[in-house]
């Protein structure tokens, strides 16, 4: 690992400690979180050059303090040219107080700082933002870099959920158990979002969307760590890990998508599939069963089979059955679909495909066609899947999506000629 | 200077009816053009359109603006992608070329305006 390296894993880690601290002794998570990011950044300038200091975290709190005494001057001495007022700072703490002693160790506020970034005033890109920002601590640039736009969009998304978590009159604390629940439900969609981010798209630079990636399964740990009793949350991390560990094998050389049954097994990361494993052997069971759970188990099942024959498929089915009763939605029927037609052949999956049809939801993505177009394949109508294909190639936006599923139909146009018999 | 150039929908309708190995080495010669402008820091912008059958296009209709199924255009006519390049026009003409080239499918070549009031 490289100083560099560590010196930005370190400061990950310390951003959100040192972010709870402030908010907790002063509330105004907006300008505290401002106050951290400088000295996020005033550490990435200093700490390559001047060596890491001794306490990391209090160096950070420190200049982090600094920063937010400062913007309250520049803020009061706005406010005094503007009104013309008397001097005064009052309410303010002076800077000693600021830096004496950090709260108590034992206390982690990491998780009340989640959920106030997934605040369900927020749209989920500024969930996302902020999530990777406050307890990610990226830099805005880093978060601009990876989902591919220009980083004022991102600083203005980020001052407007500020700004929505302050008018929603948010409190910087747990929620009641009552709202737990739920507000862990977005946190943990939140987190899945940014995995997906990182994972579906191969648009863009290849590095900083795999940054995506670890940065969602460093957070999941995270989660996983302060919530170890939630299946859920275990489920949620196992699933990235397992579907991650197929990542190498997912694209050719020239970003061409690579379907599984098509894919280099030997590509695959031995170490995060026996890590999901091993996460959701010792969850299954622990508590109700939930669509992460169950998705990972299926990721599970994938990762063992060493050729795509050897894929368990009855034992897929029955999960995505289960799957159905628990979180049933257009996106699960199609994927049952496909485990259907491994089961009882194509034909079968064709009949569950037709009930889609007529789903609203279905009529904006390509993957319905997409998935016809392979089953029809398979029943050896060779024009009407090659429609099919051209059908869900004009549908997607996804260009590596568009390439495989162009090639798929000009392979059934163009079939490679056999060589005959020999003499 | 700037320039764009378009590529057309009807590159697409042409794309069905070739082999395998023909749309490989298109793609192919595509990104390596792609990336050679980037790299060359000629290339300000390059974006490739969805399929204009899922365009909407609005039109002012009984007193309101109602937006319609399909593009503007014919399909065959309508934007498919297109590069913003900081080039002279002999340049943008020999880049558009090297694709004309391959694809046997006609690209536009135009001049962006200038903000700027002395050209």
């Amino acid at each position: 690992m490289t100083g560099n390296q560590r010196i930005g894993d370190l400061l990950r880690e310390f951003a959100p400690q040192v972010l709870g601290v402030l908010v907790r002794r002063h509330g105004q998570f907006d300008a505290c979180e401002d106050a951290v990011q400088e000295a996020l950044l005033a550490a990435a300038m200093q700490w390559p050059g001047e060596g890491v200091p001794e306490r990391p975290r209090s160096w950070l709190l420190t200049v982090a303090s600094r920063a937010l005494v400062d913007a309250w001057r520049a803020d009061s001495a706005r406010r005094r040219r503007e009104t013309a007022a008397a001097l005064g700072a009052a309410g303010h703490p002076p800077l000693a107080d600021l830096t004496t002693g950090l709260a108590d160790p034992g206390r982690d506020d990491t998780l009340a700082l989640l959920f106030l970034c997934c605040h369900p005033a927020l749209s989920p890109p500024s969930q996302l933002a902020l999530t990777l920002r406050a307890v990610g601590g990226l830099t805005t640039a880093q978060i601009a870099a990876a989902f591919l736009v220009p980083e004022a969009t991102i600083a203005k998304r980020i001052v407007r959920a500020k700004q929505r978590i302050r008018d929603a009159g948010a409190r910087f604390e747990l929620p009641d158990q009552l709202q737990a629940a739920e507000r862990l439900g977005i946190v943990m969609q939140v987190l899945y979002l940014v995995f997906n981010e990182g994972y579906t798209t191969s648009s863009g630079p290849a590095l900083q969307r795999t940054d995506l990636i670890a940065e969602a399964i460093r957070l999941s740990r995270l989660l996983h760590r302060l919530l170890p009793g939630e299946a859920e949350v275990a489920g949620l991390l196992a699933l990235m890990l397992l579907t991650d560990a197929r990542r190498a094998a997912r694209t050719g050389t020239d970003g061409r998508i690579v379907p599984l049954a098509d894919q280099q097994r030997h590509l695959w990361d031995t170490e995060a599939i026996a890590e999901g494993q091993a996460i959701l052997t010792r969850t299954l069971g622990t508590g109700p069963v939930g669509p992460y759970q169950l998705q990972a188990a299926i990721a599970a099942l994938h990762d063992e089979a060493p050729t795509a024959e050897a894929t368990d498929w009855p034992q897929i089915l029955a999960l995505y059955d289960v799957l159905t009763t628990v979180a049933p939605g257009p996106v699960v029927t199609l994927s049952r679909a496909v485990a259907l037609a491994h089961v009882h052949g194509p034909r079968a999956g064709l009949a569950l495909l037709g009930t889609l049809g007529a789903d609203e939801r279905m009529a904006h993505t390509h993957r319905l066609e997409a998935v016809r177009a392979h089953l029809l394949e398979q029943t050896g109508n060779a024009a009407a899947a090659r429609d099919s294909y051209l059908r869900a190639a004009k549908m997607t936006a996804s260009m590596p999506e568009q390439r495989y599923l162009e090639l798929r139909a000009a392979r059934l146009h163009h079939p490679t000629p056999t060589p005959g018999p020999v003499g | 200077m700037k320039y764009m150039i378009m590529m057309f929908g009807g590159l697409g309708a042409a794309i069905q009816d070739r082999s395998p190995e023909w749309i490989v080495s298109m793609h192919e010669l595509l990104m390596k053009l792609d990336t050679e402008l980037k790299e060359s820091g000629e290339c300000v912008a390059s974006e490739s359109l969805a399929d204009p059958g899922q365009a909407k296009t609005v039109r002012f209709s009984g007193g309101a603006p109602v937006p319609t199924d399909g593009p503007f255009a014919e399909v065959k006519e309508s934007l498919a992608g297109y590069w913003i390049l900081e080039v002279d026009e002999e340049r943008a003409l020999q880049i558009a070329s090297q694709v004309v080239a391959y694809t046997e499918y006609p690209m536009e070549v135009r001049r962006i305006m200038d903000h700027s009031a002395q050209p």
